[in-house]
C-alpha cells in the first residue's frame, strides 16, 4: 500500500510557477529520497505535502485520504512528522519544552525514548534552543517530530551544515526509523549519502520529475550522480 | 515628605501594576497573532461594568471571579467572528478593526450604563486605612497589588508549565512550525486572545473599585500600556511586566517633585529607551514580527 500518492501537483509562490505537475509515491516502510539542485522545487514539494504552501492543481493522498486542501495541523495529526529546512527549533524554549509543543498522538515515542535515541539532547534538556549546535538542533528537530508518533516522516535537508560524522549519525537514525515501520521522504543535497540509505530515488529538475526509480540504479549511474551532486559530493568524498 | 514620597511611589506601583496587567494581555495577542489590539481598553471597561451589574446578585467576590471570565468569553467571540479574518494581512487592517471596535465598546458601555461615573462598592473593611501613618494604604489597594502580582505569576506559570502556554510561546516565534507539528493554530490563537482579554477584564474590575466606573476608563490606560511594551521590549513578557511597573513608579515619583510632568515622564522614558536601547530593556535583538 502506498502511504503517499502525489498526482500532477502544481504549486505557485504568488505568480512564480514552482512545481509543474509532479507525480510520485512513497510505499509503506520505504525510504524515498527526493533529489535535485538548488531551486528545483524540493522544499516546495514538502511544503505542499504538509499543507504549508497549498497546491493549486493536482492532488495529494496520504494514508488513502485526499489531503490536498487540509490545513497543516490536520495533516500532522493524521501522522505526518515534518522536519523543516533549517530545523526551525523554537529558540526561546528549552530542549524539553520544544518536545512538549507537538500534538500528542498515542504511540511508542516519549521524551525518555527520544533521549535514549539522542543522549546528547538529554544532557542539554534545560538549554534553550538557541544555545544548541547545528547537529544538536537537527537531532532536536527529528526528536520533536517523533513526539507526534508519526507513521510518515518528511525530512528537509537534515545534513545541511553538519559535520560528516554527525551526518552519518543522523542518517543512521533515519535508517532506524524505517526499521520501526516509519516511512520516510528525505529531501537531500547530499546525494551520495541519501542514495546509500534510500530504497528509491526521485529527481526533480526545474519543478519537473526527471527520474523515479530504485536508489541503487541511480547510485550506479556515476555520471548522473556526479552531475547532480556537485560540490556536496566532493565534501562527502573528502570525509 | 517621606510620607508624601511613599504615597506617590505606592500610587505609582498600583498604576504600574494596571499598566502591566493591560500590557501583558496586549503583548500576548501581539506576539502570537500580530494584532495590535486597540480595543483592549474597551474590554477593560466591559469587565468593570459587568462586575458592577453582577455585584447586587453575586457580591463583590463573585463579580471579581465571574466578570473577567465573561469578558474573556466576549473576547473569544470577537476573535472568532471578526479578528481571525484579518490574520496574515497587512497589520493595518487589524489595527483599523480594533480601533473601530474600541469606539463601539466605549459607546456601547455609555449607551447601556450611562456616561456618568457609577459608584462601585467594595467590601467596607477594605476601604479603611491599615494604619494612621500610611493613610493611603487601604486594604483594597494592598489587595489589588497582591492580586495583580498573583495574576501575573499565574500567567507566567501557565506559559512555562502547560502545553498551551508552551505552544503560545513557541507560536509567538514560529507559528507555521507549531501548526506543522499538529497544533490547531486557529484554536490556539482564539484561546490566546481570550487569555489576553481575561487580563483586561480583571484589570477592569480592579480599576473600577479604585477609580469608579466611567466609559472612558479604558482609553486612559491604553496608551501607557503600549509604552510599557515598548520600554520593556517587544516580544518579551517579563520585559512588559517590568516596563509597566517602571513607568508607573516613575510617574508616581515625578508627581512628588514636578506634578505637571507626571504624565510626560512616561513618554520621556520611552524616548530615552528607544535612543539608548531600541529593542527595549529586555527585548531580543533583531526580532521581527
Amino acid at each position: 500500500m502506498n502511504i503517499l500518492e502525489v498526482d500532477s501537483l502544481q504549486t505557485y509562490y504568488g505568480k512564480s510557477h514552482i512545481l509543474h505537475g509532479i507525480s510520485f509515491h512513497v510505499g509503506e516502510g520505504e525510504i524515498v529520497t527526493l533529489l535535485g539542485r538548488n531551486g528545483a522545487g524540493k522544499t516546495t514539494t514538502l511544503r505542499s505535502l504538509m499543507g504549508l504552501t497549498r497546491a493549486r492543481e493536482g492532488s495529494v493522498r496520504l494514508f488513502g485520504a485526499d489531503t490536498t486542501a487540509w490545513p497543516p495541523y490536520r495533516i500532522a495529526a493524521a501522522g505526518v512528522g515534518y522536519v523543516p529546512e533549517g530545523r526551525r527549533i523554537f529558540a526561546n524554549l528549552t530542549v524539553e519544552e520544544n518536545l512538549k509543543v507537538p500534538l500528542e498522538r498515542p504511540g511508542p515515542w516519549t521524551p525518555d525514548r527520544v533521549y535514549e535515541l539522542f543522549p546528547r539532547l538529554r544532557e542539554r534538556r534545560f538549554n534553550k534552543g538557541r544555545q544548541l549546535s547545528g547537529g544538536e538542533q537537527e537531532m532536536l528537530a527529528i526528536a520533536r517530530s517523533l513526539m507526534l508518533n508519526p507513521r510518515f516522516l518528511l525530512l528537509d535537508e537534515p545534513s545541511q551544515g553538519l559535520a560528516p560524522m554527525i551526518v552519518q549519525e543522523v542518517f543512521n537514525v533515519i535508517v532506524g526509523m524505517r526499521a520501526q515501520g516509519i516511512s520516510v521522504l528525505l529531501v537531500e543535497q547530499n546525494v551520495r549519502a541519501a542514495v546509500a540509505i534510500a530504497d528509491r530515488a526521485c529527481v526533480l529538475d526545474d519543478g519537473r520529475m526527471v527520474f523515479e526509480g530504485a536508489a541503487a540504479e541511480f547510485a550506479a549511474d556515476e555520471a548522473r550522480v556526479r552531475a547532480l551532486a556537485g560540490a556536496s559530493a566532493e565534501r562527502w568524498e573528502a570525509a | 515628605m517621606t510620607q508624601l514620597f511613599l504615597f506617590n511611589v505606592f500610587n505609582g506601583l498600583i498604576i504600574g501594576a494596571f499598566y502591566a496587567l493591560m500590557a501583558l494581555g496586549l503583548s500576548l495577542i501581539l506576539n502570537l497573532s500580530g494584532v495590535i489590539n486597540f480595543a483592549h481598553g474597551g474590554f477593560l471597561a466591559v469587565g468593570g461594568y459587568l462586575a458592577y451589574t453582577l455585584m447586587p446578585f453575586i457580591g463583590f467576590w463573585g463579580a471579581l471571579a465571574v466578570a473577567p471570565l465573561l469578558t474573556a468569553l466576549i473576547g473569544l467571540l470577537v476573535e472568532f467572528v471578526l479578528i481571525r479574518r484579518l490574520y496574515g494581512r497587512d497589520p493595518l487592517y487589524s489595527l483599523l478593526l480594533t480601533f473601530g471596535l474600541a469606539f463601539i465598546l466605549e459607546d456601547g458601555t455609555r449607551y447601556i450604563w450611562g456616561a456618568a461615573t457609577v459608584p462601585f462598592d467594595i467590601p467596607d473593611w477594605m476601604t479603611t486605612a491599615l494604619s494612621d501613618q500610611f493613610f493611603f494604604l487601604t486594604g483594597y489597594r494592598l489587595f489589588m497589588v497582591l492580586l495583580v502580582f498573583a495574576a501575573v505569576a499565574a500567567l507566567f506559570l501557565l506559559l512555562n508549565k502547560t502545553r498551551l502556554g508552551l505552544r503560545i510561546r513557541a507560536g509567538s516565534g514560529d507559528l507555521e512550525t507549531v501548526s506543522a507539528l499538529g497544533v490547531n493554530v486557529r484554536v490556539l490563537r482564539n484561546l490566546n486572545f481570550g487569555l489576553g482579554i481575561y487580563m483586561a477584564g480583571l484589570a477592569g474590575v480592579l480599576a473600577a473599585g479604585m477609580l469608579g466606573l466611567q466609559p472612558t476608563i479604558g482609553s486612559a490606560l491604553i496608551m501607557p500600556s503600549f509604552i510599557a511594551i515598548i520600554v520593556g521590549g517587544l516580544g518579551s513578557l517579563p520585559g512588559t511586566l517590568l516596563g509597566g511597573l517602571l513607568i508607573g513608579v516613575a510617574s508616581g515619583v515625578v508627581t512628588v517633585f514636578f506634578p505637571s510632568a507626571s504624565e510626560a515622564v512616561i513618554y520621556v522614558m520611552m524616548g530615552v529607551v528607544l535612543l539608548v536601547r531600541p529593542r527595549g530593556l529586555l527585548g531580543e535583538e533583531g526580532r521581527v514580527q
